[in-house]
Protein backbone atom coordinates (compact mmCIF):
# COMPACT_ATOMS: atom_id res chain seq x y z
CA UNK A 1 0.00 0.00 0.00
CA UNK A 2 1.26 3.48 -0.86
CA UNK A 3 -0.83 5.29 1.72
CA UNK A 4 -2.00 3.81 4.99
CA UNK A 5 -4.16 5.80 7.37
CA UNK A 6 -4.99 4.07 10.64
CA UNK A 7 -7.46 5.24 13.28
CA UNK A 8 -6.90 8.88 12.44
CA UNK A 9 -8.73 11.37 14.66
CA UNK A 10 -8.63 15.11 15.09
CA UNK A 11 -10.36 17.07 17.78
CA UNK A 12 -10.57 20.85 17.96
CA UNK A 13 -11.68 21.59 21.51
CA UNK A 14 -15.00 19.76 21.88
CA UNK A 15 -15.45 19.29 18.14
CA UNK A 16 -14.38 15.98 16.61
CA UNK A 17 -13.55 16.86 13.00
CA UNK A 18 -12.15 13.43 12.07
CA UNK A 19 -13.19 10.37 14.01
CA UNK A 20 -11.19 7.17 13.84
CA UNK A 21 -10.74 7.18 10.06
CA UNK A 22 -8.83 4.31 8.45
CA UNK A 23 -8.17 3.63 4.79
CA UNK A 24 -5.41 2.59 2.45
CA UNK A 25 -4.57 3.48 -1.15
CA UNK A 26 -2.77 1.13 -3.49
CA UNK A 27 0.07 2.27 -5.73
CA UNK A 28 -1.33 3.69 -8.99
CA UNK A 29 -4.89 3.87 -7.69
CA UNK A 30 -7.24 6.86 -7.87
CA UNK A 31 -9.31 6.92 -4.72
CA UNK A 32 -12.21 9.28 -4.18
CA UNK A 33 -13.08 10.86 -0.86
CA UNK A 34 -16.66 12.06 -0.73
CA UNK A 35 -18.80 13.72 1.85
CA UNK A 36 -20.82 16.86 2.48
CA UNK A 37 -19.23 20.12 3.59
CA UNK A 38 -17.74 19.74 7.06
CA UNK A 39 -17.43 15.96 6.74
CA UNK A 40 -13.70 16.04 7.51
CA UNK A 41 -12.28 15.55 4.01
CA UNK A 42 -10.06 18.62 3.97
CA UNK A 43 -8.92 18.11 7.57
CA UNK A 44 -7.92 14.54 6.65
CA UNK A 45 -5.95 15.82 3.63
CA UNK A 46 -4.26 18.48 5.77
CA UNK A 47 -3.25 15.82 8.28
CA UNK A 48 -1.83 13.68 5.48
CA UNK A 49 0.18 16.71 4.39
CA UNK A 50 1.43 17.28 7.94
CA UNK A 51 -0.18 20.73 8.11
CA UNK A 52 -2.34 19.66 11.04
CA UNK A 53 -1.08 17.38 13.81
CA UNK A 54 -3.50 14.47 14.37
CA UNK A 55 -4.94 14.00 17.86
CA UNK A 56 -4.39 10.27 17.41
CA UNK A 57 -3.77 7.70 14.72
CA UNK A 58 -1.03 6.96 12.25
CA UNK A 59 -0.27 8.03 8.69
CA UNK A 60 2.22 6.08 6.63
CA UNK A 61 3.17 7.03 3.06
CA UNK A 62 5.70 5.19 0.86
CA UNK A 63 6.08 2.85 3.83
CA UNK A 64 7.32 5.67 6.10
CA UNK A 65 5.67 7.46 8.95
CA UNK A 66 4.55 11.00 8.14
CA UNK A 67 5.33 12.04 11.71
CA UNK A 68 9.04 11.27 11.33
CA UNK A 69 9.74 11.49 7.57
CA UNK A 70 7.69 14.54 6.58
CA UNK A 71 10.25 16.24 4.31
CA UNK A 72 11.24 13.06 2.53
CA UNK A 73 7.61 12.13 1.89
CA UNK A 74 6.52 15.60 0.78
CA UNK A 75 9.33 15.69 -1.80
CA UNK A 76 7.60 12.78 -3.59
CA UNK A 77 4.02 13.99 -3.36
CA UNK A 78 2.05 17.14 -4.09
CA UNK A 79 -1.24 18.82 -3.40
CA UNK A 80 -3.61 21.37 -4.82
CA UNK A 81 -6.90 22.94 -3.94
CA UNK A 82 -8.69 25.85 -5.58
CA UNK A 83 -9.17 27.27 -2.07
CA UNK A 84 -5.50 28.08 -1.55
CA UNK A 85 -3.87 30.87 -3.49
CA UNK A 86 -0.59 32.18 -4.79
CA UNK A 87 1.09 35.55 -4.23
CA UNK A 88 -1.10 37.63 -6.50
CA UNK A 89 1.41 40.22 -7.64
CA UNK A 90 3.80 37.58 -8.93
CA UNK A 91 3.33 36.29 -12.45
CA UNK A 92 2.39 32.68 -13.15
CA UNK A 93 5.98 31.96 -14.18
CA UNK A 94 7.46 33.59 -11.05
CA UNK A 95 5.13 31.65 -8.77
CA UNK A 96 5.94 28.37 -10.45
CA UNK A 97 9.67 29.17 -10.43
CA UNK A 98 9.54 29.43 -6.63
CA UNK A 99 8.13 25.89 -6.43
CA UNK A 100 10.54 24.64 -9.09
CA UNK A 101 13.37 25.85 -6.82
CA UNK A 102 11.82 24.24 -3.76
CA UNK A 103 11.75 20.92 -5.64
CA UNK A 104 15.23 21.59 -7.05
CA UNK A 105 14.27 20.91 -10.66
CA UNK A 106 17.16 20.68 -13.10
CA UNK A 107 15.43 22.44 -16.01
CA UNK A 108 12.69 24.49 -14.36
CA UNK A 109 11.75 26.70 -17.34
CA UNK A 110 11.26 23.70 -19.62
CA UNK A 111 9.21 21.85 -17.03
CA UNK A 112 7.04 24.90 -16.37
CA UNK A 113 6.45 25.51 -20.09
CA UNK A 114 5.49 21.86 -20.55
CA UNK A 115 3.00 22.01 -17.67
CA UNK A 116 1.51 25.32 -18.80
CA UNK A 117 1.03 23.75 -22.21
CA UNK A 118 -0.54 20.62 -20.73
CA UNK A 119 -3.13 22.62 -18.78
CA UNK A 120 -3.77 25.10 -21.61
CA UNK A 121 -2.47 28.23 -19.92
CA UNK A 122 0.80 28.82 -21.78
CA UNK A 123 -0.35 32.26 -22.87
CA UNK A 124 -0.81 33.30 -19.22
CA UNK A 125 2.83 32.67 -18.33
CA UNK A 126 3.75 36.32 -17.78
CA UNK A 127 0.45 37.49 -16.32
CA UNK A 128 0.19 38.34 -12.62
CA UNK A 129 -1.96 35.87 -10.68
CA UNK A 130 -4.26 38.76 -9.68
CA UNK A 131 -5.42 39.07 -13.30
CA UNK A 132 -6.42 35.42 -13.71
CA UNK A 133 -9.92 33.99 -13.45
CA UNK A 134 -10.72 31.39 -10.77
CA UNK A 135 -10.49 28.61 -13.35
CA UNK A 136 -7.12 29.82 -14.60
CA UNK A 137 -5.92 30.00 -11.00
CA UNK A 138 -7.03 26.42 -10.44
CA UNK A 139 -4.97 25.35 -13.44
CA UNK A 140 -1.89 27.16 -12.09
CA UNK A 141 -2.43 25.12 -8.92
CA UNK A 142 -2.48 21.96 -11.02
CA UNK A 143 0.78 22.97 -12.73
CA UNK A 144 2.26 23.41 -9.25
CA UNK A 145 0.87 20.02 -8.21
CA UNK A 146 2.58 18.25 -11.14
CA UNK A 147 5.83 20.21 -10.79
CA UNK A 148 7.82 17.47 -9.04
CA UNK A 149 6.29 14.61 -11.04
CA UNK A 150 4.68 13.34 -7.82
CA UNK A 151 4.10 9.69 -7.05
CA UNK A 152 1.17 10.71 -4.85
CA UNK A 153 -1.23 13.56 -5.58
CA UNK A 154 -3.77 14.93 -3.13
CA UNK A 155 -6.41 16.86 -5.01
CA UNK A 156 -9.05 18.76 -3.10
CA UNK A 157 -11.86 19.51 -5.56
CA UNK A 158 -9.47 20.10 -8.44
CA UNK A 159 -12.19 20.83 -10.99
CA UNK A 160 -14.11 23.38 -8.92
CA UNK A 161 -14.39 26.67 -10.87
CA UNK A 162 -13.52 24.95 -14.16
CA UNK A 163 -15.87 25.05 -17.13
CA UNK A 164 -16.89 21.58 -18.42
CA UNK A 165 -14.40 21.55 -21.29
CA UNK A 166 -11.42 22.48 -19.13
CA UNK A 167 -12.60 20.13 -16.38
CA UNK A 168 -12.64 17.34 -18.98
CA UNK A 169 -9.06 18.24 -20.03
CA UNK A 170 -7.93 18.20 -16.42
CA UNK A 171 -9.54 14.82 -15.75
CA UNK A 172 -7.81 13.43 -18.82
CA UNK A 173 -4.48 14.83 -17.67
CA UNK A 174 -4.98 13.10 -14.31
CA UNK A 175 -5.95 9.81 -15.93
CA UNK A 176 -2.94 10.05 -18.25
CA UNK A 177 -0.63 10.62 -15.29
CA UNK A 178 -2.11 7.60 -13.56
CA UNK A 179 -1.84 5.39 -16.66
CA UNK A 180 1.58 6.51 -17.88
CA UNK A 181 3.42 7.15 -14.64
CA UNK A 182 1.39 5.19 -12.14
CA UNK A 183 0.60 8.30 -10.12
CA UNK A 184 -1.53 7.54 -7.07
CA UNK A 185 -4.30 10.07 -6.52
CA UNK A 186 -6.56 10.90 -3.58
CA UNK A 187 -9.40 12.93 -5.01
CA UNK A 188 -12.17 14.88 -3.33
CA UNK A 189 -15.05 16.34 -5.30
CA UNK A 190 -18.70 17.24 -5.03
CA UNK A 191 -19.22 16.13 -8.60
CA UNK A 192 -20.45 12.54 -8.35
CA UNK A 193 -20.25 11.81 -12.09
CA UNK A 194 -16.64 12.85 -12.05
CA UNK A 195 -15.87 10.60 -9.10
CA UNK A 196 -17.64 7.66 -10.76
CA UNK A 197 -15.55 8.17 -13.88
CA UNK A 198 -12.23 8.77 -12.16
CA UNK A 199 -12.10 6.61 -9.07
CA UNK A 200 -11.72 2.90 -8.69
CA UNK A 201 -12.66 3.05 -5.03
CA UNK A 202 -14.25 5.67 -2.83
CA UNK A 203 -14.74 6.37 0.83
CA UNK A 204 -17.66 8.36 2.17
CA UNK A 205 -17.07 10.62 5.15
CA UNK A 206 -19.82 12.11 7.26
CA UNK A 207 -19.39 13.93 10.58
CA UNK A 208 -15.74 12.89 10.49
CA UNK A 209 -16.44 9.15 10.17
CA UNK A 210 -16.09 6.74 7.26
CA UNK A 211 -19.68 5.64 6.67
CA UNK A 212 -19.10 3.67 3.46
CA UNK A 213 -16.17 2.38 1.44
CA UNK A 214 -15.78 0.33 -1.74
CA UNK A 215 -16.10 0.58 -5.51
CA UNK A 216 -18.79 2.96 -6.83
CA UNK A 217 -21.06 0.05 -7.82
CA UNK A 218 -20.51 -1.80 -4.52
CA UNK A 219 -21.41 1.30 -2.56
CA UNK A 220 -24.43 2.03 -4.74
CA UNK A 221 -25.81 -1.50 -4.27
CA UNK A 222 -25.02 -1.66 -0.57
CA UNK A 223 -26.48 1.71 0.38
CA UNK A 224 -29.49 1.73 -1.93
CA UNK A 225 -30.09 -1.95 -1.06
CA UNK A 226 -31.05 -2.90 -4.62
CA UNK A 227 -29.42 -4.38 -7.69
CA UNK A 228 -28.08 -1.71 -10.00
CA UNK A 229 -26.09 -2.05 -13.19
CA UNK A 230 -24.58 1.42 -13.01
CA UNK A 231 -23.26 3.34 -10.02
CA UNK A 232 -25.53 6.12 -8.75
CA UNK A 233 -23.37 8.03 -6.33
CA UNK A 234 -25.57 11.09 -6.31
CA UNK A 235 -28.48 9.06 -4.98
CA UNK A 236 -26.15 7.34 -2.52
CA UNK A 237 -24.83 10.69 -1.37
CA UNK A 238 -28.31 12.05 -0.71
CA UNK A 239 -29.45 8.84 0.99
CA UNK A 240 -26.42 8.71 3.25
CA UNK A 241 -26.46 12.35 4.20
CA UNK A 242 -30.21 12.52 4.78
CA UNK A 243 -30.28 9.15 6.50
CA UNK A 244 -27.45 10.05 8.84
CA UNK A 245 -28.82 13.51 9.44
CA UNK A 246 -32.17 12.00 10.38
CA UNK B 1 18.49 22.43 5.63
CA UNK B 2 18.70 22.63 1.84
CA UNK B 3 20.17 25.70 0.18
CA UNK B 4 17.90 25.44 -2.88
CA UNK B 5 14.81 25.71 -0.69
CA UNK B 6 16.24 28.71 1.21
CA UNK B 7 17.04 30.21 -2.18
CA UNK B 8 13.40 29.65 -3.25
CA UNK B 9 12.18 31.72 -0.29
CA UNK B 10 14.66 34.52 -1.10
CA UNK B 11 13.58 34.53 -4.75
CA UNK B 12 9.90 34.56 -3.77
CA UNK B 13 10.40 37.72 -1.65
CA UNK B 14 12.65 39.40 -4.20
CA UNK B 15 9.94 38.92 -6.84
CA UNK B 16 7.51 40.49 -4.38
CA UNK B 17 9.86 43.43 -3.71
CA UNK B 18 10.13 44.04 -7.43
CA UNK B 19 6.39 43.98 -8.07
CA UNK B 20 5.01 45.50 -4.88
CA UNK B 21 5.19 49.29 -4.68
CA UNK B 22 4.73 49.17 -0.89
CA UNK B 23 7.83 47.03 -0.51
CA UNK B 24 9.79 49.37 -2.80
CA UNK B 25 8.85 52.38 -0.69
CA UNK B 26 9.84 50.48 2.47
CA UNK B 27 13.15 49.66 0.85
CA UNK B 28 14.30 53.12 -0.26
CA UNK B 29 11.67 55.79 0.32
CA UNK B 30 11.41 55.84 4.12
CA UNK B 31 15.15 55.53 4.89
CA UNK B 32 15.86 58.39 2.47
CA UNK B 33 12.95 60.51 3.70
CA UNK B 34 14.06 60.07 7.33
CA UNK B 35 17.58 61.18 6.58
CA UNK B 36 16.36 64.18 4.55
CA UNK B 37 14.05 65.32 7.36
CA UNK B 38 16.58 64.85 10.15
CA UNK B 39 19.27 66.37 7.92
CA UNK B 40 17.31 69.63 7.71
CA UNK B 41 16.86 69.52 11.46
CA UNK B 42 20.60 69.20 11.97
CA UNK B 43 21.16 72.16 9.63
CA UNK B 44 18.81 74.16 11.84
CA UNK B 45 20.73 73.01 14.92
CA UNK B 46 24.04 73.85 13.27
CA UNK B 47 22.95 77.51 13.16
CA UNK B 48 22.43 77.47 16.89
CA UNK B 49 25.39 78.76 18.86
CA UNK B 50 24.55 76.31 21.67
CA UNK B 51 25.16 73.29 19.50
CA UNK B 52 27.65 70.88 21.03
CA UNK B 53 30.25 69.26 18.82
CA UNK B 54 29.26 65.95 17.19
CA UNK B 55 25.53 66.43 17.69
CA UNK B 56 24.93 66.52 13.94
CA UNK B 57 26.90 63.30 13.43
CA UNK B 58 25.13 61.67 16.37
CA UNK B 59 21.69 62.49 15.00
CA UNK B 60 22.40 61.42 11.44
CA UNK B 61 24.23 58.28 12.56
CA UNK B 62 21.33 57.46 14.87
CA UNK B 63 18.77 57.95 12.09
CA UNK B 64 20.69 55.63 9.78
CA UNK B 65 21.15 52.91 12.41
CA UNK B 66 17.59 53.13 13.70
CA UNK B 67 16.35 52.84 10.10
CA UNK B 68 18.41 49.67 9.75
CA UNK B 69 17.01 48.18 12.96
CA UNK B 70 13.42 49.17 12.27
CA UNK B 71 13.58 48.09 8.61
CA UNK B 72 14.89 44.64 9.44
CA UNK B 73 12.30 43.95 12.13
CA UNK B 74 9.46 45.30 9.95
CA UNK B 75 10.55 43.39 6.83
CA UNK B 76 10.70 40.11 8.76
CA UNK B 77 7.16 40.46 10.04
CA UNK B 78 5.72 41.96 6.84
CA UNK B 79 7.38 39.26 4.73
CA UNK B 80 5.47 36.66 6.70
CA UNK B 81 2.23 38.68 6.65
CA UNK B 82 2.53 38.73 2.86
CA UNK B 83 2.10 34.94 2.89
CA UNK B 84 -1.04 35.29 5.00
CA UNK B 85 -2.51 38.01 2.81
CA UNK B 86 -2.17 35.86 -0.29
CA UNK B 87 -3.08 32.57 1.46
CA UNK B 88 0.16 30.98 0.33
CA UNK B 89 1.11 29.19 3.57
CA UNK B 90 -0.57 25.90 2.65
CA UNK B 91 1.17 25.88 -0.72
CA UNK B 92 4.55 26.49 0.89
CA UNK B 93 4.28 24.13 3.84
CA UNK B 94 2.79 21.27 1.83
CA UNK B 95 6.20 21.05 0.13
CA UNK B 96 9.42 19.73 1.72
CA UNK B 97 10.21 23.32 2.76
CA UNK B 98 10.81 23.38 6.51
CA UNK B 99 10.01 26.19 8.87
CA UNK B 100 13.71 26.79 9.60
CA UNK B 101 14.48 26.97 5.86
CA UNK B 102 11.66 29.46 5.42
CA UNK B 103 12.93 31.61 8.30
CA UNK B 104 16.54 31.53 7.08
CA UNK B 105 15.37 32.56 3.59
CA UNK B 106 13.31 35.38 5.03
CA UNK B 107 16.24 36.57 7.16
CA UNK B 108 18.49 36.49 4.08
CA UNK B 109 16.14 38.61 2.00
CA UNK B 110 15.57 41.07 4.88
CA UNK B 111 19.32 41.46 5.24
CA UNK B 112 19.61 42.26 1.53
CA UNK B 113 16.79 44.79 1.71
CA UNK B 114 18.10 46.51 4.80
CA UNK B 115 21.54 46.87 3.20
CA UNK B 116 19.95 48.60 0.20
CA UNK B 117 18.16 51.02 2.57
CA UNK B 118 21.35 51.57 4.57
CA UNK B 119 23.34 52.37 1.42
CA UNK B 120 20.64 54.75 0.13
CA UNK B 121 20.37 56.62 3.45
CA UNK B 122 24.16 56.79 3.85
CA UNK B 123 24.56 58.11 0.31
CA UNK B 124 22.00 60.87 0.91
CA UNK B 125 23.59 61.77 4.28
CA UNK B 126 26.97 62.07 2.58
CA UNK B 127 25.76 63.95 -0.52
CA UNK B 128 23.37 66.37 1.18
CA UNK B 129 24.80 66.85 4.67
CA UNK B 130 28.45 65.85 4.31
CA UNK B 131 28.04 63.12 6.90
CA UNK B 132 30.28 60.26 5.83
CA UNK B 133 29.49 57.10 7.77
CA UNK B 134 32.21 55.04 6.07
CA UNK B 135 35.17 56.07 8.31
CA UNK B 136 33.07 55.16 11.36
CA UNK B 137 31.99 51.79 10.04
CA UNK B 138 34.77 49.65 11.55
CA UNK B 139 33.66 50.72 15.03
CA UNK B 140 29.95 50.86 14.14
CA UNK B 141 29.75 47.36 12.70
CA UNK B 142 29.69 45.52 16.06
CA UNK B 143 26.87 47.81 17.24
CA UNK B 144 25.04 47.38 13.94
CA UNK B 145 25.40 43.62 14.27
CA UNK B 146 23.82 43.84 17.72
CA UNK B 147 20.99 45.97 16.34
CA UNK B 148 20.30 43.50 13.54
CA UNK B 149 20.50 40.55 15.92
CA UNK B 150 17.93 42.18 18.20
CA UNK B 151 15.74 43.06 15.19
CA UNK B 152 15.96 39.40 14.21
CA UNK B 153 14.87 38.20 17.67
CA UNK B 154 12.00 40.71 17.66
CA UNK B 155 11.04 39.79 14.08
CA UNK B 156 10.92 36.10 15.02
CA UNK B 157 8.83 36.80 18.13
CA UNK B 158 6.39 39.04 16.24
CA UNK B 159 6.12 36.51 13.42
CA UNK B 160 5.29 33.92 16.10
CA UNK B 161 2.55 36.16 17.47
CA UNK B 162 1.16 36.62 13.95
CA UNK B 163 1.19 32.82 13.54
CA UNK B 164 -0.97 32.56 16.63
CA UNK B 165 -3.24 35.60 16.27
CA UNK B 166 -3.02 35.99 12.45
CA UNK B 167 -3.59 39.35 10.76
CA UNK B 168 -5.63 40.58 13.73
CA UNK B 169 -2.38 41.84 15.22
CA UNK B 170 -0.59 42.72 12.00
CA UNK B 171 -0.15 46.36 13.12
CA UNK B 172 2.58 45.08 15.44
CA UNK B 173 4.74 44.46 12.38
CA UNK B 174 5.02 48.19 11.81
CA UNK B 175 4.63 49.54 15.31
CA UNK B 176 6.49 47.30 17.73
CA UNK B 177 9.93 48.79 17.14
CA UNK B 178 8.41 52.24 17.69
CA UNK B 179 7.34 51.15 21.19
CA UNK B 180 10.98 50.52 22.04
CA UNK B 181 12.24 53.79 20.58
CA UNK B 182 11.89 56.01 23.70
CA UNK B 183 13.85 53.61 25.91
CA UNK B 184 16.35 52.81 23.14
CA UNK B 185 17.92 56.28 23.51
CA UNK B 186 18.21 56.69 19.75
CA UNK B 187 18.56 60.49 19.74
CA UNK B 188 19.67 61.24 23.31
CA UNK B 189 22.00 59.75 25.90
CA UNK B 190 20.75 57.27 28.48
CA UNK B 191 21.47 59.85 31.19
CA UNK B 192 18.55 61.94 29.85
CA UNK B 193 16.07 59.27 30.89
CA UNK B 194 14.35 59.23 34.28
CA UNK B 195 15.90 56.70 36.65
CA UNK B 196 13.12 54.08 36.29
CA UNK B 197 13.40 54.19 32.51
CA UNK B 198 17.16 53.75 32.60
CA UNK B 199 16.62 50.31 34.06
CA UNK B 200 14.49 49.43 31.03
CA UNK B 201 17.07 50.94 28.67
CA UNK B 202 19.81 48.76 30.15
CA UNK B 203 17.76 45.71 29.17
CA UNK B 204 17.56 46.80 25.52
CA UNK B 205 20.41 45.94 23.12
CA UNK B 206 19.30 48.93 21.03
CA UNK B 207 20.09 51.37 23.88
CA UNK B 208 23.60 49.90 24.24
CA UNK B 209 24.21 50.17 20.51
CA UNK B 210 23.19 53.83 20.34
CA UNK B 211 25.07 54.66 23.52
CA UNK B 212 28.16 52.99 22.07
CA UNK B 213 27.74 54.79 18.76
CA UNK B 214 27.62 58.17 20.53
CA UNK B 215 30.81 57.34 22.39
CA UNK B 216 32.53 56.54 19.11
CA UNK B 217 31.35 59.80 17.51
CA UNK B 218 32.44 61.76 20.62
CA UNK B 219 35.93 60.38 20.05
CA UNK B 220 35.89 58.18 23.17
CA UNK B 221 36.52 55.04 21.17
CA UNK B 222 34.76 51.70 21.06
CA UNK B 223 32.92 50.70 24.24
CA UNK B 224 33.33 46.96 24.89
CA UNK B 225 30.95 47.30 27.85
CA UNK B 226 28.02 48.44 25.68
CA UNK B 227 28.86 45.92 22.98
CA UNK B 228 29.01 42.93 25.34
CA UNK B 229 25.90 43.98 27.25
CA UNK B 230 24.05 44.19 23.94
CA UNK B 231 25.44 40.87 22.71
CA UNK B 232 24.59 39.10 25.99
CA UNK B 233 21.04 40.43 26.01
CA UNK B 234 20.68 39.46 22.35
CA UNK B 235 21.74 35.90 23.09
CA UNK B 236 19.02 35.65 25.76
CA UNK B 237 16.33 37.28 23.60
CA UNK B 238 17.25 35.18 20.58
CA UNK B 239 16.98 31.89 22.50
CA UNK B 240 13.64 33.03 23.96
CA UNK B 241 12.35 34.11 20.53
CA UNK B 242 13.33 30.82 18.88
CA UNK B 243 11.76 28.79 21.70
CA UNK B 244 8.59 30.88 21.54
CA UNK B 245 8.36 30.57 17.75
CA UNK B 246 8.89 26.81 17.76
CA UNK B 247 6.24 26.40 20.44
CA UNK B 248 3.78 28.65 18.58
CA UNK B 249 4.34 26.78 15.29
CA UNK B 250 3.55 23.45 16.95
CA UNK B 251 0.48 25.03 18.53
CA UNK B 252 -0.58 26.29 15.09
CA UNK B 253 -0.29 22.77 13.68
CA UNK B 254 -2.15 21.23 16.59
CA UNK B 255 -4.96 23.78 16.48
CA UNK B 256 -5.15 23.72 12.68
CA UNK B 257 -4.31 27.43 12.52
CA UNK B 258 -1.82 26.97 9.72
CA UNK B 259 -4.60 26.15 7.28
CA UNK B 260 -7.05 28.73 8.56
CA UNK B 261 -4.92 31.83 8.61
CA UNK B 262 -6.26 34.94 6.96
Amino acid sequence: MLVEVENLSKTFGEFRAVDNVSFAIERGEIMGMLGPNGAGKTTTIHMILGLITPSSGRISIFGKSMATHRGEILARMNFTSPYVAFPFRLTVLENLMVFARIYNLKKPRERIDELLQRFGIAKLRDKPIARLSSGENTRVGLCKAFMNDPQLLLLDEPTAYLDPEIAWQVKNALLDAQREKGTTILYTSHNMDEVERMCKRIIFLHHGKVIAAGTPIEITQAILEEEREEPALEEVFLRLVKGKAA
Amino acid sequence: MKIHRINAVIVRHLYEARRNFDRLTDLIWWPVLDIVMWGFFTIYLAHSSRLQPNVVSCLLGAVILWGTFYGFQRDMAVGFIDELWCRNLINLFSTPLTLSEYMVGLIGVCLLKVMVGLCAASAVAWAAYSFDIVPWLPMFIPYMANLLFFALALGIAITGLIFRYTTKIQALAWSFAGLLMPASCVMYPMSSLPRWMRAIAWMLPTAHSFEGMRQVLAGKGFSPQHFWWGAGLNAIYFVLAIGFFGWIFEQARTRGLLVKMD
